[in-house]
């Protein structure tokens, strides 16, 4: 069943690879956008952190390793989550979601595999080349355990923002217009590049728990750093897989009660 | 042991809350804050049952619960009440043996992937649905040969035209080899000679590998050529369940007599025989009761300056009409009652 | 003399225009709230830049400074946001326009019709709490006299007619390429950054700076919040005024664009049928 379901991941990709390239113009600005954002989103990081004092507990060295992370997990974000689950919107909204119902896969899967945008792709050497200068700056370099804690947690980190997705997504089934709701998450994803110390009593309760920002950018950063406790890694692993059970309930819900747009 | 039955639905029923917009500015602020619902029954207590390879038309106004039906037989939405088995299976739960043995054709949406060509919409179905090589091949030729798919499988799908699209969409939904076909108004929007070859194509495809097909259409000549039995559904109850020219005739029992004349028609002569219908300078239609069709065509027979008689069934969305009309007031009559 | 008209008939049918655009937007009550909680994001930020400079300012800006830049910059986004990107995409891809083209007034005085009847909805949450805090954080900074208010209030007129007439360039793109929400993104990265969303613009490394001053990001959003929390003094009087006449060739200039594109581009939409 494995393999059934990665060969039909094999087949979405492909799809989306011509797709990508019938229309060149949006590969070319999307390049450019993911380039400019990464460049660009530094700037405040630069004007808080850069020669002056330290900002609960982070510099500006340690606090690049969060945007690095953040400019990662964009890459995942704009790659592969939201392209298929806002073409999702799109197709409660004309009805057309109704023939991924009727196929004999699993229709979070087939809505998940939808639509991916391959450039997002440079986000990832973005991010290694900001984690290259942090490190200098730092003047070392991470030990094998951490790079490997980093990854467990950004695996974490990517899960949570997908079960964050699904659960936005299943709104759609009872509110149809959705649109400006990915405008709204981004925006929020977008304070992910500050590390969550930073904000203070409710507000960091929030990026911790309800919009765990945290979980998505500082605990990798913090395990590439070697400032993790094992506890708070555990504890984002669970929380992080009783997310995703939680937003596959949801979603299996939600799906009982669609009701298609009219004929 | 499993049903024999392709279909079998008893005391089915949907319904639906829908928030109500009544106009203007205040109502729309109102609704803000305080929303008012009302409850649709888009289907109530539907039964019938539908033998493997058999063709059933589903006849009713817009509104009248087909799509509604249509879509809880193929599990797209969880009855309200009630019980429904296709092909033995419970559609609602969506099992995917169940998923592989149905296909449903939306006339007016389509499943087609819009920027590229259709070839690849079949290759993403073709692993969907676990088709192998070989059938795969086998049922492309089959395909190819009914709906001479030919070239246009290649080119991107929003450079289609609407009936070559249909095609390929007919295709896409029929490459996995279903046993039910559901199929919601097929031919809207199509041109003439696209609708026949579509209707050739469901009756081919129907006798050759005896799929049952359950079919809804606004376009009387699609029900009428291709369904042997009808199921008439109107404001989502069960009306008629039989076939098509016994509902005519229980309906209309008058025939209509077509006359031309060779020379000045004698309008009183005619309007002995039956009522007129149509009436000018070189032709006149008269509406007959079944029972005086006899006297009524000897008569005008007798009259010299007939040229040509003919004998029809009276159209077929004239008696639609009256039917719907028909139970409309029984509904209103009920409704009163209540 | 027509186009005289075509501006008398539009301002005569402005008032139902209104109404209608005030009805669609409560029409759909999540996407009003999601909408809402989108414009309340400088709240986030002025909790970021606060913790920030808790233990120093960063430039002049103190905890206080911040909290009143922030607070401005929520009053200024929510009177000026719009989205007319995503209705004119959508629009033009369901064939809808089609429906506004047969009206005989200009489809962009239908849309800014839409977008100003939901300004008050929206502002009168958030406007008015705001507005006292920013009274009380800093009171010798809030514009106070009558010419001052009206510099204010012609800056905040100016922002919102860029940021509309930008929005409708964006959208006519739609005629040409599939979408143009592509290039939407590449305009919002811009304004995230160079208009003083994120960050105050003088905060930035000089270089930036200059690059900020010379962008139209900065009259949509920073030149009205500075001069609502005084960072460009009245004494400047000559530095607002020149500054007020660069934002309205601005809004000059992004209107005849937006106009001619749009134009350009409803003739095309004619042509291939939508």
């Amino acid at each position: 069943m494995m393999l059934r379901y990665l060969r039909l991941l094999a087949v979405e990709l492909r799809i989306s690879l011509v797709l990508g390239m019938q229309y060149r113009w949006n590969f070319v600005i999307d390049g450019l956008v993911s380039l400019l954002w990464t460049v660009l989103g530094l700037v405040p990081l630069y004007v808080a952190f850069h020669a002056r004092p330290e900002i609960a507990g982070w510099t500006y060295a340690t606090a690049l390793i969060v945007v690095g992370w953040f400019s990662l997990l964009k890459g995942i974000l704009d790659g592969a989550i939201n392209p298929s689950l806002l073409t999702v919107v799109d197709q409660i909204r004309q009805g057309t979601l109704d023939f991924v119902l009727l196929k004999p896969a699993d229709a979070q899967f087939l809505v998940s595999t939808a639509k991916f945008e391959p450039w997002k792709v440079l986000n990832g050497l973005a991010a290694l080349i900001i984690f290259t200068h942090a490190f200098r700056l730092l003047g070392r370099t991470p030990s094998a355990l951490q790079v490997l804690a980093s990854l467990g947690l950004l695996a974490c980190a990517t899960l949570v923002l997908y079960s964050i997705w699904i659960l936005v997504i299943a709104a759609a089934f009872w509110v149809v217009r959705l649109d400006n709701l990915a405008y709204l998450f981004n925006s929020v994803f977008d304070f992910a590049r500050w590390p969550v110390t930073v904000f203070r009593g409710a507000l960091r309760l929030v990026f911790t728990f309800v919009i765990p920002l945290g979980v998505m950018t500082t605990y990798p950063a913090e395990a590439l750093l070697g400032t993790l406790s094992l506890r708070t890694g555990l504890l984002s692993m669970a929380g992080a897989l009783t997310f995703a059970l939680v937003s596959r309930a949801v979603w299996t819900r939600a799906i009982g009660r669609y009701t298609s747009a009219s004929s | 042991m499993p049903s024999p039955l392709a279909v079998e639905v008893r005391a089915l029923s949907k319904t639906y809350e829908v928030h109500e917009r009544p106009p203007g500015l205040a109502a729309a602020l109102r609704s803000v804050f305080r929303r008012t619902y009302k409850t649709v029954h888009a289907v109530t207590d539907l039964s019938f049952t539908v033998e493997p390879g058999e063709r059933v038309g589903f006849l009713g106004p817009n509104g009248a619960g087909k799509t509604t039906t249509l879509k809880m037989l193929s599990g797209l939405l969880h009855p309200t009440s009630g019980e429904a088995r296709v092909a033995g299976y419970v559609p609602r739960k969506r099992e995917a043996g169940f998923l592989k043995k149905i296909t449903l054709v939306m006339g007016q949406k389509q499943q087609l992937l819009w920027d590229l060509p259709p070839a690849d919409t079949f290759t993403m179905n073709r692993a969907i649905y676990e088709v192998s090589d070989a059938d795969f091949a086998e049922t492309m030729a089959e395909l190819n040969e009914l709906l001479s798919l030919g070239e246009i499988m290649k080119k991107p799908t929003r450079q289609l035209s609407l009936g070559e699209r249909m095609k390929c969409e007919l295709a896409a939904a029929l490459l996995h080899r279903p046993q039910v076909l559901f199929l919601d108004e097929p031919t809207i929007g199509l041109d003439v000679a696209m609708q026949l070859t579509v209707r050739e194509f469901i009756r081919r495809y129907n006798e050759r590998r005896g799929a049952t097909v359950l079919l809804t259409s606004h376009y009387m000549d699609d029900v009428a050529s291709l369904c042997p039995r009808v199921v008439v559904i109107d404001q989502g109850r069960l009306r008629y369940d039989g076939d098509l020219p016994s509902l005519v005739r229980s309906i209309r029992p008058d025939k209509r007599v077509a006359l031309r004349f060779s020379g000045t028609a004698d309008r009183a002569a005619i309007e002995r025989a039956g009522k007129i219908v149509e009436f000018d300078a070189a032709r006149a239609v008269i509406q007959v009761a079944q029972v005086d069709l006899r006297e009524a065509v000897g008569h005008l027979l007798g009259l010299a300056w007939v040229s040509d008689l003919t004998i029809e069934d009276p159209p077929l969305e004239e008696v639609m009409r009256d039917l719907f009309s028909a139970s409309k007031a029984a509904a209103a009559e009920e409704a009163a009652g209540a | 003399m027509s186009a005289l008209q075509d501006l008398g008939r539009a301002a005569r049918a402005y008032p139902t225009l209104l109404r209608v655009g005030l009805a669609e937007a409560v029409a759909y009550r999540a996407e009003m709230l999601v909408w809402m909680l989108t414009t309340t994001m400088p709240l986030v930020s002025l909790a970021l830049w606060s913790a920030v400079a808790e233990t120093a300012p960063v430039g002049r800006f103190t905890q206080q400074g911040f909290a009143a830049y922030f607070l401005a910059t929520l009053l200024v986004r929510q009177l000026t946001g719009s989205w007319l990107v995503w209705e004119l995409n959508q629009d033009i891809r369901s064939g809808m326009l089609s429906r506004r083209l047969l009206r005989p007034i200009h489809p962009l005085i239908g849309y800014s019709a839409t977008n100003l009847a939901a300004i008050p909805l929206r502002a009168a949450l958030i406007a008015p709490p705001a507005i006292v805090w920013l009274l009380v954080l800093e009171p010798g900074a809030f514009p106070r006299t009558p010419l001052t208010l009206i510099t204010a209030a012609l800056s905040i007129v100016g922002a919102w007619l860029i940021n509309f007439f930008i929005m409708a360039l964006i959208g006519s793109i739609a005629f040409y390429l599939e979408s143009s929400t592509a290039i939407f993104d590449l305009w919002m990265v811009g304004f995230m950054l160079l208009s003083g969303y994120l960050v105050p613009l003088e905060l930035f490394p000089a270089g930036l700076r200059a690059v900020a001053h010379a962008l139209p990001f900065r009259y949509v959003l920073a030149f009205p919040v500075e001069i609502l929390t005084g960072l460009l003094r009245d004494d400047q009087g000559d530095a607002i005024l020149r500054e007020l006449g660069i934002q309205w060739l601005y809004v000059i200039g992004a209107g005849s664009a937006a106009i001619a594109a749009f134009n350009t581009g409803v003739r095309r939409f004619s042509a291939f049928g939508g």
